[in-house]
């Protein structure tokens, strides 16, 4: 079996040896595959094993301005809570984003290899790569090592020369290109929210403001989705965190509590 | 895929369910009406497996009517709940019905008023609520847009804000909704939505 | 996932001095899936005893109904309440009359008995009583409940204080937990008084 392991070369070799540590760094070259017949099913086992994020609402969407990129920031392993600081929108670059559902590990290793090609590519061209040729060169990868348990879906929002770009990406190998994707556990409510109050012509707040509304909606019904709802906005100078608030709060916020309403009996048939 | 949810707003109680009665991957029928009209100020929307709802809510209907006919009094939204419940709870360990339940009513000291019961027979009073691979794309519609003493207007505005988003989103989505709605003048029918007609009136004409 | 886990809970009861605190998480989910954010899991079985259900909110409603039932029966027939020992022994034994299809609960029982002395107990779903001194709990936030509860609880509590560490304990607790949380609700009970509180705790 023939994998592409051109991720994991060392982008450059280290210069000089500084330690003895860095000659096994830079001798890493690939993975180490297990021994064993079933190898895709190894493979299976060994993520699901390993595989922290299940639950996740993540968001993006293309207006007017620029790009909205949205996430909540639960990891979750079956029922309980293993972090609700996590960070699922990865800056790749000063002009681009990827969010981040399904394998942590999964989702940050690539996220940061594709960082990595992507200064090389500006290195090699002296430009920036677009966003059609990032999530392009991602999706290759993972086509590469489809069927071998990777678990991605992740977005890649950012801005080029041709303007705001976005684009959806797994690790089943495809590559949407579009103006509206929700991905993770919580995507369907965030989508029922986002739908709604998506127009083209947003302004900045209002736009940063409906991504924030339907990460909360979905922290809400999701029981995999809750902590922080981080709202980032790519523009032409980069992309600039807009918010990030505690959903805790942000509940309250959106709906304030008001004299406690008597609890309903049910049981109880009052008198006709 | 099957899709019922509802809600309850200043004086009445709604509920939209789509109309598609579906066998694997054949859609036999896309008017079926799943909104039972209990009695004079009750509805039942149901989904589940196409025997089962049928049987089951036939089943509530006529003990309902019955117990109205033996007291001459009408059951209490909440007692008819409670009746619904208690059948399903008894069923669940014998031979099981699979339907799940949205239960609106018109109370006259009471109001309106709306309770969910799943197929396992829990039971909850709720002010919105939905059941079937809709109720993903609703809640949170519903969630976003719902406040208290909404008027019959916003309501069918919000109903038919989620029926757009089940028909745009969900992959399966049912072609056709029915939306009726309960309040102090009785239950009726209130409007259908149609995106097309039926495929059998389609094949002959 | 677990049957126990379908709905999602938290229950937890705490002894004070002369009083009992019982506490729990208002979430009623399918799954993942939040339904409603003001279920009921605390039931009343007279002015001093109470029973938290933890687990399957359908059984859990109809076990509450069961008891009921049975402890009206009693109280015709005894002309008294029941006491939280008899009671636990009556829960017990509907349980096990299930013994091989069970209730999929798991029952907190708190109450007051003779000369208001507090009494706490859990069980498993076929009726396998757990006595204790100082907590007990139950539902899919019970391990984190029960770190919560070891480092926070204290012997010999007043009421307010009590309150106030059996709030802190849920509330902590249900934070790690995807299935329970979205508020809580807490029933303070003194030989004079029940004090009944709802929580206001995180949303998501």
């Amino acid at each position: 079996m023939k994998l592409d392991t051109s991720g994991l070369e060392a982008p450059a070799p280290i210069l000089g040896g500084i330690d003895d540590l860095s000659v096994d760094f830079a001798a890493a070259q690939s993975f180490d595959l297990p021994g064993c017949a079933d190898f895709d099913g190894f493979q299976k086992d060994a993520v699901q094993m390993v595989k922290p994020a299940k639950g996740t609402t993540t968001l993006a969407f293309i207006f007017k301005e620029g790009v909205i990129v949205a996430a909540d920031s639960r990891a979750s392993m079956g029922g309980y809570i293993s972090s609700q600081s996590v960070k699922k929108i990865i800056e790749i670059n000063p002009y681009m984003l990827g969010t981040m559902a399904g394998g942590a590990a999964d989702c940050q290793f690539w996220h940061r290899n594709l960082g990595i090609k992507c200064r090389l590519h500006e290195l090699a061209n002296k430009r920036r790569i677009s966003v059609t040729g990032a999530s392009k060169l991602l999706a290759n990868i993972l086509y590469s090592y489809r069927g071998m348990g990777l678990s991605v879906g992740t977005m890649i929002a950012g801005w080029d020369e041709k303007g705001p770009g976005l684009y959806y990406v797994d690790s089943e190998g495809g590559r949407l290109k579009g103006t509206r994707f929700s991905v993770g556990s919580g995507s369907p409510y965030a989508y029922g929210v986002l739908d709604n109050g998506y127009r083209y012509d947003l302004s900045i707040e209002e736009a940063a403001e409906l991504g924030r509304r339907a990460i909360y909606h979905a922290t809400f019904r999701d029981g995999a989705s809750g902590g922080v709802a981080s709202v980032y906005f790519v523009g032409p100078n980069g992309w600039k965190k807009m918010s990030g608030d505690d959903v805790g709060e942000l509940h309250y916020k959106y709906y304030p509590v008001t004299t406690t309403p008597v609890e309903q009996e049910m049981a109880e048939v009052p008198a006709a | 895929m099957e899709c019922v949810f509802g809600l309850v707003g200043d004086g009445f109680a709604l509920i939209v369910a789509d109309t598609s009665a579906v066998n694997s991957i054949l859609v036999h029928k896309s008017n079926e009406d799943k909104v039972m009209v209990l009695d004079s100020h009750k509805l039942l929307g149901a989904s589940g497996e196409g025997g089962d709802r049928v049987q089951f809510t036939e089943y509530i209907q006529k003990n309902v009517h019955l117990y109205q006919f033996r007291n001459g009094i009408p059951l209490t939204t909440a007692a008819a709940a409670n009746f619904t419940r208690g059948e399903l709870a008894t069923a669940l360990r014998k031979n099981p019905y699979f339907v799940n339940i949205l239960l609106a009513g018109y109370d006259k000291d009471i109001g309106p008023s709306l309770y969910f019961i799943d197929y396992i027979a829990t039971l909850h009073k709720i002010d919105k609520g939905a059941f079937g691979y809709g109720s993903y794309f609703c809640l949170s519609m519903m969630d976003r847009h719902y406040h208290q003493g909404m008027t019959v207007e916003e309501a069918v505005d919000l109903a038919d804000k989620c029926i757009m988003e089940i028909r745009s989103r969900l992959v399966v989505a049912p072609p056709n909704f029915v939306i009726k709605i309960v309040d102090k003048d009785g239950a009726r029918e209130y409007a259908w939505r149609e995106s097309i007609k039926d495929a059998g009136v389609a094949a002959t004409a | 996932m677990s049957i126990f886990e379908y709905n999602g809970s938290a229950v937890v009861a705490m002894v004070g001095k002369n009083c009992f605190a019982i506490a729990s998480d208002r979430r009623l989910g399918v799954n993942l899936q939040t339904i409603a954010t003001d279920f009921q899991r605390i039931y009343k079985i007279h002015d001093k005893l109470y029973i938290g259900l933890s687990g399957l909110a359908t059984d859990a409603q109809t076990l509450y109904q069961r008891l009921v039932f049975r402890h009206k029966l009693y109280q015709l027939r005894e002309e008294r309440d029941m006491r939280p020992e008899t009671f636990a022994s009556l829960v017990s034994a509907i349980l096990y009359e299930k013994r091989f299809g069970p209730y999929f609960c798991q029952p907190v029982i708190a109450g007051l008995g003779d000369d208001n002395k507090p009494f706490i107990c859990t069980m498993d779903c076929i009726g396998a009583k757990e006595l204790a001194k100082d907590f007990v709990v139950s539902g899919t936030a019970s391990e984190s409940l029960y770190g919560a509860c070891e480092s926070m609880f204290k012997p010999d509590l007043e009421p307010d204080e009590l309150f106030e560490v059996v709030s802190q304990a849920l509330l902590a607790s249900v934070d790690r937990d995807c299935l329970s949380g979205w508020g809580g609700h807490v029933l303070i009970v003194t030989p004079t008084e029940v004090l009944e509180r709802t929580l206001k705790g995180r949303m998501d």
